[in-house]
């Protein structure tokens, strides 16, 4: 701030002063007394203050609470993440401005305004009482230490899906098989990134080294600059694409901002000037013992949790659990591509037509518990990113959200006794809040997945928790039995407390189309689905194996076991 | 000589800096000079008045590759001992010509000459790539074929092409951030700056390049190693000052030789490049993006046409075959495009065409976009007799170059065409069009945003 402008202006650019400056430099951060700052220096930094601890602060109660019920001795990657990943700044008087969200940044604004007036009555005060500092370099080192870790903190968690690339999961061969304008934009960009997960890797790598770098002192400048460059970027990618995140993206922008302030002038100086240029950062002396092992501590607490414990929890999720993706393994003769060969309704055949409304046109079986097909009928959609953190299968809907051009997308339970389908729609209508930690700002895409349907939601939800019930038991219980429990069909390192609560947990809205289908099938190149479909009709379905493959080459690099 | 002459040299030079100053030197003009004779073909060809966007990017976008049509690694192998070579030979003729000591301050002006020489170099490349950019042409939005064609039947790279196509507005964003540090780069103040931020972006289309196996892996790197060496001359500065927060000395250099006569020289210079690489081209890839978008042909197809029609029936040697996934004969639908390509969608294979290599070509026959990297359709370009309702179509796929379909076309109302002539291998066909009055998910959600349900 100031203090740079001005000591690099009073030092004269003679050569040879360097060793003068050195001395200079060295007392200057322990014992020289600062210079006072200007009058408006200290009132922008009262605002900028208060602003910048406000919206690093969590803002929801919802948040403490999760928190505070993590099981610290069973995480889940999504723990840490929801850890990282919080709604902030002031929402007392809620997130928009007569009644205006501008576009998810209205909260800024009313902080800003709180923040502004705070200033003005801190400084009243101040000047009032006498009590007024000369300068704030100790306290402004202090929000920068807050702002850094927040900042590092929150775009490692960020990084952390992207360096074990599940954020972006490779196509679904129900999606391989849809055409390119059948998808939304926001799906588009999604996919253009999940089918090259080094690429993926990549650029978390990039977010991970911002926020690393943003932990040292020394390195803060190279990591605010590039967490600028990359969340910048990202920014401007959501816009364009309508992605949903560009709030949270913004606010790391934001953060990155304001610790380029303490460099930009001397930046300025030295290059565009051209002029001899004494950076001024003010460190405070930790001289006590204690303090050097709280710093320590703190600072090896944060890496070892943030970082390597991070780590080591998303690679298990990489490996058996995919976030986005369900990862319960499907019937393994069932899996791949298939031509709809013949089609029965109520014993009635349907010939292939690309037109009919009825008819199944193609299908898939996924690698894991799914099955597509296309029909031709208009269809509800679901338009939201597909992210969030369910635990069960069904709700794990990236492989549907976005996706158009008529394709259904069925979850199934397998009893593979008796060779019996049962299988739920993935579409909901009124689907599940997602993201709880992050609150407002986080990446609903919907705005049925924030507030407005949340009222809605808590009012039918009890009305709906017997008929919720009754919905899981549909299926008979000789076939439960065999079918397994879900909570324990991945690997059990991938079985935290996160998801048995969840399991526990009656699912809410359960209003889906159910289908039971008895299949067929020697060795999976040709399948006889028969039994009731969705509308109650009895159908008969034969499926020959496409034997396609795809242009696009698929990585080396695969999430989830199946 | 220069401002500060007073002071001695600049940086220094020992013998160990010197020898490794030339050999730079020479590895980095060679990859700048063209040897070629292609190129200098190439500039005599282009005349001022019918000068096209595209002759300007291939200039700026010149790269050497001696041993093969593409620029690849190996070839650097070859520059750099080459450059070797080059910088023993001038050292040794060096240290005949000069045994005093005291001045290699030659070497200064040397350096700087040599990184003016780099930014603009870097600056040419990049304000090309910039306005191809802005004015989004580089990236077109997916034609009617591309849109209804399978995700999983595009290659990478095809698809990382699609992907920036539909939304013109990152594009144009990404373009003038690309021109933006192209100007900064002319300005010796801002160069490192500029030259900094360069190796972020360009770090990145080098990372895509390889991820999606673009084809400018090798000239991405080389833009990078420019932007590095440009970086280079003030990187302890910035190490000092920023990482070790130490105080900081400013560059010291000033070229004092620009009096007299010489500064209209470096002023006229600097405008003729400007007005070409900036001015000029920025006109006409403006005027191009409205009337000639490089990736598409810019033949007209038959007026009234475009869309996608169902094939409602087909028989081909009089036997009539029902729609199948499966067959590998029957079409299953057929695409008019605004210009001269019809596709055909079967499940006939494909041997995919993919170069990845930008080239901006004035000729409709060349300009491969619309089927490069692309499966599950066949593309033809067509000429049209008009009078007697007649469309040949030829593939446009090289691996398929002697294909060629003749068709009788019968436009019976608005919506229905009816083809019938032979195919490729002289078997009669019939085929009725049906046009399919598609919605996509992609517009109508452009349209009316994801918040708020909807059926499609």
């Amino acid at each position: 701030m100031s203090s740079t402008e001005t000591l690099s202006q009073s030092i004269s650019p003679k050569p040879g002063s360097a060793q003068i400056s050195e001395d200079l430099y060295k007392s200057e951060t322990e014992t020289i007394p600062a210079e006072a700052w200007k009058p408006y220096e200290r009132i922008l930094f009262r605002i900028a203050f208060i602003f910048f601890i406000a919206i690093s602060i969590p803002n929801s109660f919802e948040w403490y609470k999760i928190v505070a019920n993590i099981d610290w001795t069973n995480l889940h990657y999504r723990d840490l993440y929801d850890i990282a990943r919080f709604g902030s700044g002031i929402n007392l008087f809620g997130n928009t401005i007569f009644g205006n969200a501008l576009v998810g940044y209205a909260n800024w604004v009313i902080t800003l305004i709180f923040a502004i007036t705070g200033g003005f009555i801190w400084t009243a005060v101040a000047v009032a009482r006498k009590t007024e500092r000369k300068e704030y370099r100790s306290l402004y080192y202090w929000l920068r230490v807050i702002v850094r870790y927040r900042a590092g903190i929150g775009i490692i968690g960020f990084g952390f899906t992207k360096v074990l690339p599940v954020q972006m999961p490779y196509p679904s061969l129900g999606i391989l098989n849809t055409d390119f304008g059948d998808l939304t934009a926001q799906k588009i960009y999604w996919l253009s990134v999940g089918i090259v997960p080094w690429y993926q890797v990549f650029a978390g790598i990039v977010e991970l080294t911002a926020g690393t770098l943003l932990l040292f002192r020394r390195t803060t400048t190279l990591g605010a600059i590039l967490l600028f460059g990359a969340l910048g970027d990202i920014v401007y990618v959501n816009f364009a694409y309508d992605g949903g995140v560009h709030v949270y993206s913004t606010y790391f922008v934001l953060l990155a901002a304001f610790l380029l302030v303490n460099d930009l002038p001397g930046i300025y100086n030295l290059f565009i000037l051209e002029r001899y240029t004494v950076p001024v950062f003010y460190y405070p002396a930790f001289k006590k013992k204690w303090q050097q092992f709280t710093r320590i501590g703190l600072k090896s607490l944060t890496i070892g949790i943030f970082l390597i414990l991070f780590f080591w929890l998303q690679l298990v999720n990489f490996w058996y659990d995919p976030y986005k993706q369900p990862s319960v393994a499907g019937v393994k003769t069932l899996r791949g591509s298939f031509a709809v060969t013949e089609f029965k309704i109520n014993n009635t055949v349907i010939p292939y037509s690309p037109l009919d409304t009825i008819r199944w046109q193609e299908a898939t079986f996924e690698d894991w518990t799914t099955l597509t097909f296309r029909v031709n009928k208009p269809t509800s959609l679901d338009l939201s990113n597909g992210g969030g953190d369910p635990q069960r299968d069904i709700n794990r809907t990236f492989e549907i959200s976005g996706v158009g051009g008529g394709q259904r997308v069925f979850h199934y339970y397998a009893d593979e006794k008796n060779k019996v389908l049962y299988l739920q729609d993935k579409f909901k209508p009124v689907p599940d809040i997602r993201n709880r930690a992050s609150g407002a700002g986080g990446d609903g895409g919907t705005d049925r997945n924030l507030a407005q349907q949340k009222s809605r939601e808590e009012e039918t939800a009890k009305r709906d928790a017997a008929n919720n019930k009754a919905a899981l038991d549909w299926i008979p219980k000789d076939a439960l039995a065999s079918i397994g429990d879900e909570v324990y069909k991945i690997d059990e390192r991938a079985i935290t407390t996160r998801r048995k609560r969840e399991f526990a947990e009656i699912p809410k809205n359960e209003k889906r189309k159910k289908m039971v289908l008895h299949y067929e099938t020697r060795d999976g190149n040709r399948i006889i689905l028969t039994g009731i479909n969705e509308n109650s009709d009895s159908v008969y379905i034969v499926l020959d194996k496409i034997n396609r493959r795809h242009i696009l080459t698929e990585s080396s690099l695969k999430a989830g076991k199946y | 000589m220069s401002k500060t002459s007073s002071s001695g040299n600049i940086t220094a030079w020992n013998k160990n800096l010197l020898f490794l100053l030339r050999i730079i030197f020479v590895y980095f003009l060679i990859q700048i000079i063209p040897l070629d004779l292609k190129f200098y073909k190439q500039i005599s060809r282009g005349n001022l008045p019918g000068l096209h966007y595209g002759d300007i990017f291939n200039i700026a976008h010149y790269y050497p590759s001696w041993f093969s049509n593409a620029p690849s690694f190996a070839d650097w192998g070859v520059f750099l001992l080459f450059a070797v070579v080059i910088g023993i030979i001038w050292t040794l003729w060096d240290r005949n010509r000069t045994t005093t000591t005291n001045n290699n301050i030659g070497y200064d002006k040397l350096y700087y000459w040599f990184r003016v020489i780099l930014r603009y170099r870097l600056s040419v490349a990049v304000i090309a790539y910039g306005f191809i950019k802005l004015f989004p042409l580089q990236a077109p939005y997916p034609s009617i074929s591309n849109l209804n064609t399978n995700y999983g039947d595009f290659t990478r790279w095809k698809l990382f092409g699609l992907s920036l196509g539909i939304v013109p507005s990152y594009q144009s964003f990404l373009g003038a951030v690309e021109i933006l540090l192209g100007l900064l780069l002319l300005n010796r103040k801002t160069a490192s700056i500029a030259a900094f931020i360069i190796i972020v972006f360009t770090g990145n289309v080098f990372m895509s390049n390889l991820a999606y196996e673009g084809g400018e892996v090798v000239y991405s790197l080389f833009l990078i190693s420019l932007a590095f060496f440009i970086l280079l001359y003030d990187l302890q500065r910035i190490i000092n000052l920023l990482i070790l927060q130490k105080p900081t000395a400013p560059n010291r250099f000033h070229p004092s030789f620009f009096q007299g006569w010489r500064k209209y020289v470096r002023l006229g210079l600097k405008t003729a490049f400007i007005l070409l690489f900036v001015v000029i081209y920025g006109f006409k890839t403006h005027s191009g993006y409205r009337k000639d978008q490089f990736q598409y042909p810019n033949q007209r197809g038959l007026p009234g046409f475009a869309g996608i029609y169902n094939v409602s029936r087909f028989a081909i040697g009089g036997d009539t075959l029902v729609y199948s996934k499966l067959d590998p004969v029957r079409w299953t639908d057929v695409v008019f495009e605004k210009w001269n390509t019809i596709s055909i969608r079967s499940n006939r294979p494909v041997i995919i065409d993919s170069t990845n290599i930008d080239k901006i070509l004035r000729t409709d026959q060349k300009r491969s976009y619309e089927y490069e990297g692309s499966a599950g359709r066949h593309y033809y370009s067509y000429k049209t007799d008009t009078t007697n309702h007649l469309l040949t179509l030829q593939n446009r796929n090289p691996h398929y170059a002697t294909e060629q379909i003749l068709l009788n076309y019968d436009q019976v109302n608005d919506s229905t065409i009816v083809l019938s002539g032979t195919d490729q291998d002289r078997l009669p066909i019939y085929a009725v069009l049906q046009k399919i009055n598609k919605k996509y998910l992609l517009q109508e959600v452009e349209k009316r945003g994801r918040r708020k349900s909807f059926k499609l």
